[in-house]
């Protein structure tokens, strides 16, 4: 699809090329069209860093950098850092959060680098990508904490007003447009991010987003609860 | 680390036990196995003293304090080194998925235990960095180093070796690295690393990194790391 549109550009634009070499022969003649070529490469450029075009080698390119981390099938991975699953991701969520990074509403400078240079064509073809892939959970968490994980998953924490995860990520936690899957992300991520929500997330008070929900609910969990549902979650497919 | 008892031979087993003419003469047999086995554990299967001299061997190539030496070849610094890197690279000797014909040899000899004890002194030294590295190059590495070229798809080093280029786990430390070493390294990757197709190994990871890569990028990151501490 993106390749035919990419084609349907060069037409105009080649044309242009051609035409504006004929300018100095009848430059009456041709003005008006010149004019009218300028318009069309113009609006052809706008598309291009719209939602355009990105070739599909770019997109492999792109797909095998960001798996150097994310491993390679988006997998996740422990580097030095816990780097997230991104496979099987919502897009928007994956969108949002690229966003998020530029905007320094997620403070993370190599990922705010990395999300810098992507269009938004390649942040759309890349979370699609991302979306399709379905590799086998890592793992990792603890075992014996499945079950107490799966509970408060499933049905929260009523007497400390823990609402259920599974109300907004699904019952089998694969999210939802901006709600995240989290079936099958890394047990250190998941602790990670709970334990320090409010210092990760929201940090451009300029660009308030959704992060804000979330909030009350990881101050609301003690440590072993949230150790507890990262277990049940690093198994799920 | 699964450690492998090499005793496991000698354990007493339920066969001659069961045969109850004999008994008595292997009650005596098994009591000194089981003292034997017993002895043998993770630290008291390889001495002190063994460790010493096998350390001392290891350093008159690696430098004195495991800081690296530039022999013929660049040899690489050690010291500091994540254990698990350390345990890994030995057996990708072993098994040729790292084909070097010298460290295979030193590598076939080394217990389980020696390699764990070795790994252990190796990680615990902490020597100045070598240094040696171009110093103009320095701040363009440091550059590449943490945060990658993205409009390239260099994927920031950082990311996994860490801000301070400590490692962790698997993903090895490169602070104070030898600068032609790291050079080495990464101009050769897919040459020198993961070459049993019958052992993939993580090593993959780096490919595409070390691939894409130009050589003066190379020489700057390997000149960064080369004076890090």
């Amino acid at each position: 699809m993106d390749l035919g549109l990419r084609r349907t550009q060069t037409g105009p634009l080649n044309e242009g090329r051609g035409r504006r070499t004929m300018k100095a022969a009848s430059l009456g003649l041709v003005l008006p069209s010149v004019i009218l070529v300028i318009v069309f490469a113009t609006a052809a450029r706008a598309e291009d860093k719209g939602t355009a075009t990105v070739s599909k080698q770019a997109v492999e390119a792109k797909m095998k950098y960001c798996e150097v981390c994310h491993g390679p099938s988006a997998q996740g991975f422990q580097g030095y850092y816990p780097i997230p699953r991104l496979a099987g991701q919502q897009p928007d969520y994956i969108k949002n959060q690229l966003q998020a990074f530029i905007d320094r509403g997620r403070v993370n400078p190599i990922m705010a680098n990395v999300a810098h240079v992507l269009s938004p064509a390649m942040q759309t073809a890349l979370a699609t990508n991302f979306h399709e892939l379905n590799p086998k959970p890592v793992g990792g968490g603890q075992k014996d904490l499945v079950a107490t994980g799966k509970k408060i998953f499933e049905e929260g924490v009523a007497n400390t007003d823990v609402p259920p995860c599974a109300s907004c990520h699904g019952l089998e936690a694969k999210g939802d447009g901006q709600f995240p899957r989290l079936a099958g992300q890394l047990p250190d991520y998941v602790f990670k991010k709970l334990t320090n929500w409010s210092k990760e997330r929201g940090q451009n008070p300029e660009k308030p987003d959704t992060s804000a929900i979330m909030q009350p609910i990881a101050h609301g969990l003690t440590e072993p609860q949230i150790k507890a549902v990262a277990a049940y979650l690093s198994y799920l497919e | 680390m699964k450690l492998i008892n090499p005793y496991r031979n000698l354990r007493p087993r339920g066969g001659p036990l069961q045969s109850g003419r004999r008994i008595l003469q292997f009650v005596n047999l098994a009591v000194l196995t089981i003292v034997f086995a017993a002895t043998s554990g993770a630290d008291a299967a390889v001495s002190h003293g063994a460790v010493e001299a096998k350390l001392a061997y290891c350093q008159d190539c690696h430098g004195p304090m495991g800081q690296g030496y530039r022999g013929f070849f660049p040899i690489p610094r050690l010291a500091g080194q994540q254990t698990e890197y350390l345990e890994n690279q030995l057996r990708a000797f072993v098994e040729r998925r790292r084909p070097n014909p010298i460290m295979s040899n030193v590598a076939h000899v080394l217990s389980p235990d020696m390699i764990t004890a070795l790994a252990t002194k190796f990680r615990d030294f902490n020597p100045k960095p070598l240094g040696g590295g171009p110093k103009e190059l320095v701040g363009k590495g440091e550059r590449i180093f943490q945060d990658g070229i993205p409009e390239a798809n260099v994927a920031a080093c950082a990311a996994c070796h860490g801000p301070q280029a400590l490692g962790y786990e698997q993903i090895p430390r490169l602070a104070g690295q030898l600068y032609p070493y790291l050079i080495k390294e990464l101009t050769n990757w897919s040459k020198e690393r993961g070459q049993n197709p019958a052992k993939p190994d993580t090593s993959f990871i780096m490919a595409p990194v070390a691939h894409s890569l130009t050589r003066s990028q190379v020489d700057a990151v390997a000149a960064y790391l080369s004076d890090l501490k």
